[in-house]
C-alpha cells in the first residue's frame, strides 16, 4: 500500500512574503494563507467560478502591465503579486473601483439595516476615497421593492455583484432571480415582478454585500452594536444546520448561517431563517392548562400542574404510555424517560421513527454528497421536504457532474447496482417512510461495499430533527422492558409530531387520560386534560443528533416565556424521588457516559465533530414489509380509484403557520395527477377537483404533475384532510 | 492611389454571390488545394503570411490558430467561430464583405477549419444584419447543395443587437444562449472557449483572407503592404469626406492618399479637423497628422491605433466636446454592466461631459473627466471600457483648448457644430420606467 | 396558407435546438421566433419560449432584455430606426431624426398611438460611409437626408405597404 499521493505545490511571493500553496489554490485564499488580505465584493466560491465584476480584488502581478482582477487568478509558482499594501498601483485601482461603485450608492448608510455590518462600508473605510466627487444626480429608483414577503430589495445600493443571481442559477438552481438590461440599467429582477420563492431564497440576504437585499422581518430592528448572536442548531430539520441568532434585549430578530462546511455549507432554507417568530406567536401556551368539567380549559399555577401531573401519574399505576416528538432535545427526552421509566415504571413509548444504528458503518459528513460522481435517491418523497439542504449538497454533485437517480421504493435496479458497487464516490440516500429507518439501506450499503470506502456514504432522512437522539435517551434512561398497557390509562404526549400521528390520536381516543406537552393551542389540546407549556429550540440548552449521527448542542437564544422543560421535570421527577438536574450540561454528562463514550458537553463545541465510523452490525431484518395496495385498475366506478400520497411540504408544521412572511410559500390546496390519470378524467390543470373517499370530501385544485407516477394522487397534508389512502377524483 | 482587391476582388465585375460565379472566378480551388495539405502546413502558411486579426486587436492569425490543441490533445471538439458581429461606429467593411463575396468568407471558414482540425463552424452574424445574413444563407445553401462542406458543419447564428457581443467571450456567451456579458480571462478560448471547448474566433475579414493566402502563396500576400503590416485592408472611409465607402488598400496607405485620392477629400469647401483612424474607440488624430500611414505601427507611433480600419473624417464644423459627449453616449449604451468601471464610469463621463457642453460644469470637471477616464482606463474586464475612456481623454488631450473654451464661455460653435443637439439611443424614451429613473 | 401557421412555436424552436450541442443556445433564435409571431415579447410570450426551451421565464426576461432587437413593450406595425452614431451624426442624421419626428409626430422611444409607427434611434448600423442610415422594418436606406423623409413616412402609410 502506498500513501496517499502529497498534492504538488508551489511557491509564490505576495507583498513580499513566500508562501507555499497546493497548485491551484486561488490567490485571494493564498493571500489570506499569507496573512494578506485581497478585498472582495463579487467573489464568493460557493457560487461558482469567479466572474471578476466587482474589480475590488485588482492586484499587480509581474510581468503582467495591466492590473489583474485576484480573485480570478489561482497560484503559480514564482509568480510575485502585490496587493493594494504594497503596490500603489494597486491601491489607486481599488481606490477607483470603489469610488465608482460609490457614485450611484445612495449612502444612506444612517438608515441602512445593513450599517455596522456591511462590507462596503468597511472596505470604503479602508480603501475608499475619502470624498465624493460626484456632483450630478445619482441614479434614483423606486425603492424598498418587496422581492418577496420575506425579502426587501433596494435597487439604489445595489452595486451588482450578481451574488444574489448566480446563487439563483448555480446553487439553488431555481433561475428566478435574474439581472435585466445593461450597463448602467441593469437591475436585479424576478419575472413579472413574482415574489422569488423556493425553499432558499433566504440566502439571498446572507450572501448580499450591501444593503441591497435584506430580510423584511429584520428591518429597522436593531442596530450592530446593540444585538447577540447565538451560536445554535437550527430544530426545524434533522440536517441541524449551525445557526446564529440574533437577538436584541432577549427576542430573536434574525436567523443567520453559521456554515458548518460539512454540514450546510454556509446555506439555511427558508424555513430556518424566517420562522423563529413563532416563539412570540400570539397563541401560544404561557400557563398550565387544566381541562375543567369537560367544557373548557382554566389555567392552574406550576404547582398546581405539578401537583395533578404527580397525580395523574401516579394514578395510572405504570399504565402509563409516552409518545416523543423527535424534537425534544437529547437531555428532554432522557429527562422524560427517567422520571417515567425510574419513577413510575412506565417503559411504553411511542418513539418517532429514528436513524438505523446500522447506518452507522457507512457515517459521513454530509459534504459527501457534493464531492460525489453517483447519488441515488431512494423512498418517494421529496428531499426538500424532509431535509432541504441536502437537496442543495445533490445540486450541488450534479453540477459537478455527478449522475443523480432517483429510485422509487427501495431497491435500485440491476444495472445501477452496479454503478454503485463499481464506484468510490457514491451515495445513497432515503428520503421516504419505511425501510425501518433505514435499516434497508444499511443492507443495501453493506451488499455494495460501502464500509471500506470513505466516498461512499449512506444517509436516511427522517421525519424530525432528532429522532435519533430521543429514541436512544430514552433507552438510555432506565433499564426496564416496555410492556404495552391495555387499557392506557394515561397518554402523554410530548410534543407536536407525536401529536399528529394518528396512531397516537387512535390512542388519545382510547386512554382514560392525556397529558400534552405543547408549545400551542393546537391538536392536542382537545383531547388533553393536563397541558403543560413547551418550548422552541430557540429557547433551550441541550443537543441533538442530526441525520448524520453527529452531536450538536443548542443554546438558548431567547427567554421562553415559560419555564423549559428541563426545569420542570425536574421538579416532577423529585416527587417520584428521581434525581434530575435542570441543567442541560449536567443531564449531558449523565448520558454521555452511557450514549456518547462521555463525550463532554464543552466539547461538542461550535463546530461539533462526526463520530468515526463504527463495525457494520447487521440490521433486525425486514419482517413482512406493509406492501401499499395497487391502485385499482381504471375503468370500475369513478374511472378508478387512485392512492393517496399523502406529504408534508417543507412549508407547513407550526412554526410555519405562525410566519406571516412563509404563507406565500405554502402549498396552494391542490391535488397533483399525472397527465393520464388527469385526461380520462377530463381534468386540465387548474381545474376545480373533488376528492372523496368513504364519505369524506375535499375541493381542491389540480395540478397536472409530469414527475408523478400514474394510480396516485399527491396532497400536502394540511389539505388531505380526513381523506383515506383510496380516493376518487372528480371535476367539480 | 488604386484599390488591391483581395478580399474584394472579382465583386465589382460580377455577382459573386452565386456559386456558379464565385467557381468561374477561381473560387472554392483554395479549399480543394487546402484540403490537399496537412493543417500544419496551412497553419504555418498563416503564420508566413503575416496576417494579423482584422477585427481590431490584430493578432497574428497563425499564432492564434497554433494556439488550438490538436484532436489527440483533447477530448472535446474544436470550433471555429467567426466574429460577423460589426459594431464598432464607423466600421461597415465586414457587412460588405458579407453581401459582395460571401463564398469567400464561407470557403476561409472550411480552409481555416481545416488547419485546426475542427469540424464545427458558427458563424455569429449581427443581428441588424438581415440582408447579409439572407445573403450568407444562401450562399451556405448552395455551397451545402454543392457538397463543400466536406462533413463540416456551419451553422449561422444571429445576433440581436448588442455591441459587445463584437468582443470575444462576450460572442461566446451570447452563442451559448447567455446574456452577452464578456468572461474573465485566462481560460482563453483556444483552450475553454465556447461549451468549455477549445475555439478559434477570427474576423469575417480575416477569414476572407485566407482562401486567399492559399491561392497566391504565403511569401507572396506577405509583400503586399509594410512591414508588421502584411497585405491589404478594407478601409472603411466615413463622415465628411466626398465618397464615403470601402476601399480595400495595402496597408501603409495613408491617410491623405485615403482620404482625398481615394475618398474624394473633404466637401463643401470645409476644413479637415480631425481624424479617427480605426473605429469610435481609438485616439483621434488632428489634421497635421493626415500623412500618417495606415499600419500598425505608424499608429501607434503617433498614439492611435489601427483597430478595425475604420477612418472618420471630421471637418471644422465638429465641436469636439459633443463629439466626446457622443462616443461616451455610445459606450455607455453598449456597457454591459458587468464590470464596475465601465458600467458607472461611461454613465459618469456622460454626465460630465454634458455638463461641460451645456455650460454648468465647473474647472475642476475637466480634470475630472481626465481622472475618471484614467480611472477606466485598464482596470476592467473588458476592453470596453478602455474603448470609451481612451478615445475621449485623446480628445480632451488634443483639442483642450476647445475644452477650455466650453467652461469659459459655452461652445464656441454657437449651435453651428454639425453634432449640435445629436440625439443619443441612451437619452431615448422608454416604457421601462426604471430606465427613465437612471438617465437623468 | 403558409407552413409556417401551421407549426407551433414550441415546435419551430426544438428545429432550432437542434442545430446546438446546447439547448440553451437556442435562447437568441427562438425569442426571435417568438417575437415574429407576437410582434414584441409579452410576458406569455417568454413564458413560451421558456418551456420550450426548458428555461425559466426569468431567464428569458434577462436574456432579451440585454439585446435592444428584442421588444419588451409593443411596437409599431413598421419600426423606423434612425442611425446617429458619430459617421451619421456628421452628415445631418439629427436632422433626419427630426424630420421623420415631424412627419410621424412622435418623439424618439415612442409609438404612434395607431399601433402604425414606432420610431427610435439606434447606435452605429454599419452604413457609416453612406449615412444617414435609416432601417425601415429592418432594411437599410442609405444616404438618407431629411428632404427624403416624407416621401419614405408616405410610401408606408400608402394603402398595402408591406408588413413589417
Amino acid at each position: 500500500m502506498s500513501s496517499a499521493p502529497q498534492p504538488e505545490t508551489v511557491t509564490l511571493t505576495i507583498d513580499g512574503r513566500a508562501v507555499e500553496v497546493p497548485k491551484g489554490t486561488g490567490l485571494v485564499e493564498t493571500a489570506a494563507f499569507a496573512g494578506v488580505e485581497i478585498p472582495v465584493f463579487c467573489y464568493e466560491p460557493r457560487l461558482g467560478p469567479p466572474v471578476g465584476a466587482c474589480r475590488m480584488c485588482l492586484v499587480e502581478v509581474e510581468g503582467i502591465p495591466k492590473l489583474q482582477a485576484g480573485c480570478t487568478l489561482t497560484a503559480q509558482d514564482g509568480m510575485v503579486v502585490r496587493t493594494a499594501q504594497t503596490s500603489a498601483k494597486a491601491a489607486e485601482g481599488q481606490n477607483a473601483t470603489l469610488e465608482f461603485i460609490l457614485v450611484n450608492h445612495p449612502l444612506d448608510c444612517p438608515v441602512c439595516d445593513k450599517g455596522g455590518e456591511c462590507p462596503l462600508q468597511d472596505l470604503t473605510f479602508r480603501w475608499g476615497p475619502g470624498a465624493s466627487r460626484m456632483t450630478f444626480p445619482k441614479r434614483t429608483l423606486e425603492k424598498p421593492i418587496p422581492l418577496s414577503p420575506a425579502i426587501a430589495l433596494d435597487r439604489e445600493r445595489c452595486i451588482l455583484c450578481y451574488r444574489c443571481t448566480r446563487f439563483s442559477e448555480n446553487v439553488s438552481g431555481d433561475g428566478q432571480l435574474v439581472a435585466r438590461n445593461r450597463g448602467a440599467l441593469s437591475l436585479i429582477t424576478t419575472f413579472e415582478d413574482e415574489p422569488y420563492s423556493g425553499p432558499f431564497t433566504g440566502n439571498v440576504t446572507e450572501l448580499c454585500p450591501v444593503g441591497a437585499l435584506l430580510p423584511t422581518q429584520y428591518r429597522f430592528e436593531a442596530r450592530p452594536w446593540e444585538i447577540q448572536n447565538v451560536p445554535t442548531v437550527c430544530g426545524l430539520c434533522p440536517v441541524g444546520c449551525n445557526i446564529s441568532v440574533t437577538t436584541r434585549e432577549g427576542k430573536a430578530k434574525r436567523v443567520l448561517s453559521r456554515n458548518h462546511p460539512e454540514i450546510d455549507q454556509g446555506w439555511l432554507c427558508d424555513k430556518g431563517r424566517f420562522a423563529f417568530g413563532h416563539v412570540a406567536a400570539e397563541d401560544r401556551i404561557r400557563e398550565p392548562l387544566e381541562r375543567v368539567r369537560r367544557r373548557g380549559f382554566a389555567p392552574l399555577s406550576w404547582d398546581a400542574a405539578l401537583e395533578r401531573a404527580e397525580a395523574l401519574i401516579r394514578g395510572a399505576e405504570g399504565r402509563i404510555v409516552t409518545a416523543l416528538s423527535g424534537s425534544e432535545t437529547v437531555e428532554q427526552a432522557y429527562a422524560l424517560g427517567k422520571l417515567l421509566r425510574a419513577g413510575a415504571g412506565a417503559h411504553s413509548a411511542v418513539l418517532p421513527e429514528a436513524t438505523s444504528t446500522a447506518l452507522d458503518a457507512f457515517r459521513a459528513p454530509l459534504s459527501t454528497i457534493g464531492a460525489a460522481e453517483l447519488v441515488v435517491v431512494l423512498g418517494d418523497e421529496a428531499v426538500t421536504d424532509r431535509a432541504p439542504i441536502v437537496d442543495l449538497w445533490i445540486t450541488q454533485a450534479r453540477r459537478n457532474g455527478a449522475t443523480v437517480e432517483r429510485v422509487a421504493g427501495g431497491k435500485p435496479p440491476r444495472s445501477l447496482t452496479e454503478r454503485l458497487r463499481a464506484s468510490e464516490r457514491a451515495v445513497l440516500v432515503w428520503s421516504g417512510r419505511g425501510g425501518g429507518g433505514g435499516d434497508r439501506l444499511a443492507e443495501l450499503a453493506h451488499a455494495l461495499g460501502f464500509e471500506g470506502k470513505p466516498g461512499c456514504g449512506a444517509f436516511h432522512l427522517p421525519a424530525t430533527p432528532n429522532a435519533r437522539g430521543v429514541a436512544d435517551a430514552w433507552a438510555a434512561a432506565a433499564e426496564g422492558t416496555e410492556q404495552d398497557p391495555e387499557p392506557v390509562s394515561l397518554l402523554i404526549v410530548s410534543g407536536d409530531e407525536a401529536a399528529a400521528d394518528p396512531a397516537v390520536r387512535a390512542m388519545a381516543e382510547r386512554a382514560e387520560h392525556v397529558l400534552a406537552i405543547t408549545m400551542y393551542h393546537g391538536l392536542a389540546v382537545g383531547w388533553s386534560d393536563l397541558v403543560l407549556p413547551g418550548t422552541s429550540y430557540l429557547e433551550r440548552d441541550g443537543s441533538y443528533v442530526n441525520l448524520e449521527g453527529r452531536v450538536q448542542r443548542l443554546r438558548r437564544a431567547t427567554i421562553p416565556p415559560v419555564p423549559d422543560e428541563l426545569a420542570w421535570l425536574s421538579q416532577l421527577a423529585g416527587r417520584f424521588g428521581v434525581e434530575v438536574s435542570p441543567h442541560a450540561a449536567v443531564v449531558f454528562a449523565e448520558l454521555s457516559e452511557r450514549l456518547y463514550e462521555g463525550l463532554a458537553y464543552g466539547e461538542v463545541g461550535e463546530r461539533a465533530p462526526l463520530p468515526l465510523r463504527t463495525p457494520y452490525a447487521a440490521p433486525v431484518p425486514a419482517t413482512t414489509q406493509p406492501v401499499p395496495p395497487p391502485p385499482a385498475p381504471p375503468g370500475e366506478h369513478f374511472l378508478g380509484n387512485l392512492r393517496l400520497q399523502r406529504y408534508r411540504p417543507l412549508f407547513s408544521g407550526p412554526a410555519v403557520e405562525r410566519t406571516p412572511e412563509l404563507q406565500f410559500q405554502r402549498p396552494p390546496a391542490e391535488v397533483e395527477l399525472a397527465a393520464e390519470d388527469a385526461d380520462r378524467r377530463q381534468i386540465g390543470s387548474g381545474d376545480a377537483v373533488s376528492v372523496r373517499s368513504n364519505g369524506t370530501a375535499v375541493e381542491l385544485r389540480a395540478r397536472i404533475s409530469r414527475a408523478l407516477a400514474p394510480g396516485t394522487a399527491r396532497i400536502a397534508e394540511e389539505h388531505a384532510g380526513e381523506l383515506h389512502l383510496e380516493v376518487e377524483v372528480v371535476k367539480a | 492611389m488604386p484599390e488591391l482587391r483581395i478580399v474584394l476582388a472579382g465583386a465589382e465585375e460580377r455577382d459573386l454571390t452565386k456559386l456558379a460565379a464565385y467557381r468561374e472566378a477561381g473560387g472554392f480551388e483554395a479549399l480543394a488545394t487546402a484540403r490537399q495539405q496537412e493543417p500544419q502546413q496551412l497553419l504555418d502558411a498563416l503564420l508566413a503570411s503575416g496576417l494579423r486579426g482584422r477585427g481590431g486587436a490584430g493578432f497574428p492569425t497563425g499564432r492564434k490558430a497554433s494556439f488550438i490543441p490538436k484532436p489527440d490533445q483533447t477530448p472535446k471538439p474544436i470550433y471555429l467561430v467567426v466574429n460577423a458581429d460589426e459594431s464598432e461606429p464607423g466600421t461597415f467593411k465586414d457587412r460588405e464583405i458579407m453581401y459582395s463575396v460571401p463564398h469567400r468568407l464561407l470557403e476561409g471558414c472550411l480552409i481555416t477549419a481545416h488547419a485546426i482540425q475542427s469540424q464545427n463552424v458558427f458563424i455569429y452574424i449581427r443581428g441588424e444584419y438581415l440582408h447579409e445574413f439572407e445573403v450568407l444563407r444562401a450562399a451556405l445553401d448552395e455551397v451545402r447543395g454543392a457538397g463543400l462542406l466536406g462533413g463540416v458543419t456551419v451553422v449561422l447564428h444571429r445576433g440581436a443587437g448588442a455591441y459587445i457581443c463584437g468582443e470575444e467571450t462576450a460572442l461566446l456567451e451570447s452563442l451559448e444562449g447567455e446574456r452577452g456579458q464578456p468572461r474573465s480571462k485566462p481560460p482563453f478560448p483556444a483552450i475553454s472557449g465556447l461549451y468549455a471547448s477549445p475555439s478559434l474566433i477570427n474576423n469575417v475579414e480575416t477569414i476572407a483572407t485566407v482562401p486567399q493566402i492559399v491561392a497566391m502563396g504565403a511569401e507572396e500576400y506577405a509583400k503586399i503592404g509594410v512591414e508588421n503590416s502584411a497585405g491589404t485592408r478594407v478601409f472603411s472611409l466615413s463622415g465628411n469626406v466626398v465618397n464615403g465607402g470601402n476601399y480595400e488598400l495595402p496597408q501603409g496607405t495613408t491617410l491623405r492618399e485615403l482620404i482625398y485620392d481615394v475618398g474624394g477629400g473633404i466637401p463643401g469647401g470645409r476644413e479637415l479637423k480631425a481624424i479617427i483612424p480605426g473605429g469610435s474607440s481609438v485616439p483621434v488624430l488632428t489634421a497635421d497628422q493626415v500623412d500618417t500611414p495606415l499600419d500598425f505601427d505608424s499608429m501607434a507611433e503617433v498614439g492611435s491605433m489601427l483597430g478595425s480600419g475604420a477612418v472618420i473624417v471630421i471637418d471644422d464644423r465638429c465641436c469636439m466636446v459633443q463629439l466626446g459627449l457622443r462616443v461616451a453616449q455610445f459606450y455607455m449604451h453598449e456597457s454591459c454592466g458587468k464590470c464596475t468601471p465601465c458600467r458607472e464610469g461611461t454613465r459618469w463621463m456622460v454626465q460630465i461631459l454634458h455638463g461641460i457642453e451645456d455650460g454648468t460644469a465647473g474647472q475642476g470637471d475637466l480634470d475630472l473627466l481626465l481622472d475618471v477616464c484614467d480611472r477606466i482606463l485598464g482596470k476592467c474586464l473588458c476592453p470596453l471600457g478602455d474603448a470609451a475612456a481612451m478615445p475621449v481623454a485623446s480628445y480632451v488631450d488634443r483639442f483642450r483648448e476647445e475644452f477650455q473654451a466650453h467652461l469659459d464661455h459655452g461652445c464656441p460653435m454657437r449651435g453651428e457644430s454639425s453634432l449640435d443637439g445629436i440625439f443619443a439611443p441612451v437619452d431615448q424614451h422608454s416604457h421601462d420606467p426604471v430606465a427613465d429613473a437612471i438617465t437623468t | 396558407m403558409s407552413v409556417r401557421e401551421e407549426r407551433s412555436l414550441h415546435d419551430e424552436i426544438q428545429d432550432v435546438v437542434a442545430l446546438y450541442p446546447s439547448s440553451r443556445s437556442a435562447t437568441l433564435p427562438a425569442l426571435r421566433l417568438a417575437q415574429e409571431r407576437y410582434g414584441w415579447l409579452p410576458p406569455e410570450a417568454l413564458r413560451a419560449v421558456a418551456e420550450a426551451l426548458g428555461e425559466t421565464p426569468a431567464y428569458c426576461l434577462a436574456v432579451a432584455s440585454f439585446y435592444d432587437m428584442f421588444h419588451l413593450e409593443p411596437v409599431g406595425r413598421h419600426l423606423v430606426e434612425v442611425c446617429t452614431n458619430v459617421s451619421c451624426a456628421l452628415v445631418g442624421a439629427q436632422q433626419v431624426l427630426e424630420a421623420f419626428e415631424r412627419e410621424l409626430e412622435l418623439h424618439p422611444g415612442e409609438t404612434s398611438e395607431d399601433g402604425e409607427f414606432t420610431l427610435r434611434t439606434v447606435e452605429c448600423a454599419g452604413g457609416c460611409g453612406w449615412g444617414t442610415v435609416v432601417a425601415v422594418d429592418h432594411r437599410y436606406r442609405e444616404r438618407v437626408t431629411a428632404g427624403d423623409v416624407p416621401a419614405i413616412v408616405e410610401e408606408l402609410r400608402a394603402p398595402g405597404a408591406a408588413d413589417a
